[in-house]
């Protein structure tokens, strides 16, 4: 479980984090929301361990020489090393398992080859990704931290990196909190969201409700889609194939429904966000 | 011991670390090469008033004279190496982010540091080793073996068997010195994190330290306590009469000085948030 209540960090007269709160228990998939220097990279630090706290409290609930592993903004690795002396050495380095079968292991619960033998130089990022969880993952931690694990990554290592992600809960029953500015990303692998903004914690709750409140219209594509002409009476802006609709949930059903009946093909239909909505919910 | 091993693993697995020491055999050749091709000339115009007065075993360009030139780089170009290369076992991974990562594992602060520490110290030895072997050998094998002759206060002359241990002394007292400048190097890496910031800060201290070596302080007590006026204690050997008293509590107290400096590394490092 990774708890903390009412944490304060100031870097000099810059204020970093104000009075955070969050809660993530067992099993559990928390995201955090917020944009660049909203103060998650700070917040995980603290709850690494890597910065100290002005004032507040952290507790890091598990079994085991190491409660909590992670990675912070890019992972960090001996880019001198290969994949496999990188995994021995921060094995080492804390006493855990080193042997070829355990650092093999490790390497194949992230989906890494065993056969790459070249410095982490030159791995790519989703590589190096999924080397620095492996490594996050030595000593069987029972939180593990993610900061901005999706950036930097191309469609199809966002997609591993996710079912990764969620293997790891379903398995292990690990708790994980992620960070990201990706909302369709975070929105399909948190069961809970907690909003950062300007260092406060803005909204937390379950990752529908929240998204719900925010979503106040809908990006409806098709090839036909203008030829619908009942869409007149939304207010709506149209992209190409695309077209954005505000309408709430309940409206955006009846109008697939309404499009579905008059035979015109819905290829995608995605909530578009306001963030203004999800970031500063007082001020709406 | 699972952080030294994982520390000394990690220094000579670094190319920097090959090119330190090829560094090193750079100056050693120069010095030898101009010794070779220049070095005999300049000799036998410095000397040949004396070379007229007095007899000398062997030629005055031999072995026991150019290691000690090659021991003149104590006081400027090996410890700037040291000070380049320890650093850099702190400060790059304060830039390639891997301390974080580290710090993210059961790993205690100063037990790592205190381990770089050690494994810095250690490297510097083995450089001083190596630099000391290889001039030793080379130094014989091409110029041979003769009479020492040294300009401190004046100009002192010494039988081969004598310069051979004065030499060898030397470099053991002298490694000491080194062993200091490394120490401070890593703790200057631990108040300013970057590379560049450090190596500025090293230079300018071992050239302010060699420069106040010969400042008096105006005070026989700091004159004689103050580190930058230990850093000279190798030179002790090559006067006439060596002085074991002034050595030994010369190399004692630079002992302290490096269990200080240590110490407030360590301190430093503890308290400071890695981020």
């Amino acid at each position: 479980m990774i708890y903390c209540e009412r944490v304060h960090k100031k870097y000099g007269k810059v204020r970093a984090l104000h009075n955070v709160s969050i809660s993530c228990g067992k099993g559990e998939i928390l995201g955090l929301v917020g944009a660049n220097g909203a103060g998650k990279t700070t917040l995980f630090k603290i709850l690494l361990g890597l910065v100290t706290a002005d004032s507040g409290e952290v507790e890091i609930a598990g079994d085991g020489a190491k409660k909590i592993g992670g990675i912070i903004e890019k992972p960090a690795l001996y880019p001198y090393l290969n994949a496999h002396e990188n995994l021995r050495l921060f094995a080492k380095m804390q006493g855990a398992n080193s042997s070829k079968q355990d650092v093999e292991a490790s390497l194949e619960q992230v989906g890494l080859p065993l056969n790459r033998t070249d410095p982490v130089r030159n791995f790519s990022m989703g590589m190096k990704q999924r080397l620095g969880i492996a490594v996050a993952l030595l000593n069987n931690p029972s939180c593990l931290l993610l900061d901005e694990p999706f950036s930097g990554l191309d469609p199809l290592g966002i997609e591993a990196l996710k079912q990764l992600i969620l293997d790891l809960t379903q398995q292990t029953q690990m708790t994980i909190l992620i960070s990201s500015h990706i909302i369709d990303v975070l929105s399909t692998v948190c069961t809970n969201l907690s909003i950062i903004h300007n260092g406060e914690i803005v909204q937390t709750g379950a990752t529908s409700t929240i998204l719900a409140a925010c979503t106040t219209s809908y990006s409806l594509c098709g090839s036909d889609i203008k030829k619908a002409s009942f869409l007149s009476d939304y207010d709506t802006v149209s992209n190409g194939d695309c077209m954005t609709i505000s309408a709430s949930a309940t409206e955006i059903s009846d109008i697939i429904f309404k499009l579905s009946q008059q035979q015109i093909a819905i290829t995608s239909c995605r909530p578009v966000l306001d963030l203004q909505q999800l970031f500063n919910p007082k001020e709406k | 011991m699972r952080l030294l091993y994982i520390e000394t693993y990690k220094l000579f697995r670094q190319s920097r670390t090959y090119y330190a020491i090829l560094a090193l055999f750079f100056i050693e050749a120069i010095v030898l090469l101009s010794a070779y091709y220049q070095g005999t000339g300049i000799i036998d115009i410095v000397l040949a008033n004396l070379k007229d007065t007095f007899y000398f075993q062997g030629k005055l360009l031999n072995g026991n004279l150019i290691i000690y030139f090659i021991l003149n780089s104590f006081w400027f170009h090996v410890p700037l190496l040291c000070m380049i290369i320890v650093s850099g076992m702190l400060t790059t991974e304060y830039q390639e982010k891997t301390l974080q990562t580290v710090f993210m594992q059961p790993v205690v602060k100063w037990k790592y540091l205190l381990a770089k520490y050690i494994v810095a110290s250690l490297f510097t030895i083995f450089l001083v080793l190596l630099l000391a072997l290889t001039s030793f050998i080379l130094s014989y094998g091409i110029f041979g073996k003769g009479d020492l002759v040294v300009y401190t206060n004046g100009l002192t002359f010494f039988e081969h068997d004598d310069a051979f241990y004065r030499l060898v002394y030397a470099f053991l007292f002298g490694t000491l010195s080194l062993v200091f400048f490394s120490v401070v190097s890593l703790t200057l890496a631990v108040l300013l994190k970057e590379s560049f910031k450090t190596w500025i800060a090293a230079a300018l201290f071992l050239i302010v330290s060699t420069l106040l070596l010969k400042i008096d302080l105006g005070n026989e007590v700091w004159n004689q306590i103050a580190f930058f006026k230990l850093n000279n204690t190798w030179q002790y050997f090559f006067n006439h009469d060596i002085e074991w008293n002034t050595i030994i509590i010369n190399s004692v107290l630079m002992g302290l000085y490096i269990l200080v400096t240590m110490l407030v590394g360590l301190f430093l490092f503890q308290k400071k948030d890695i981020g």
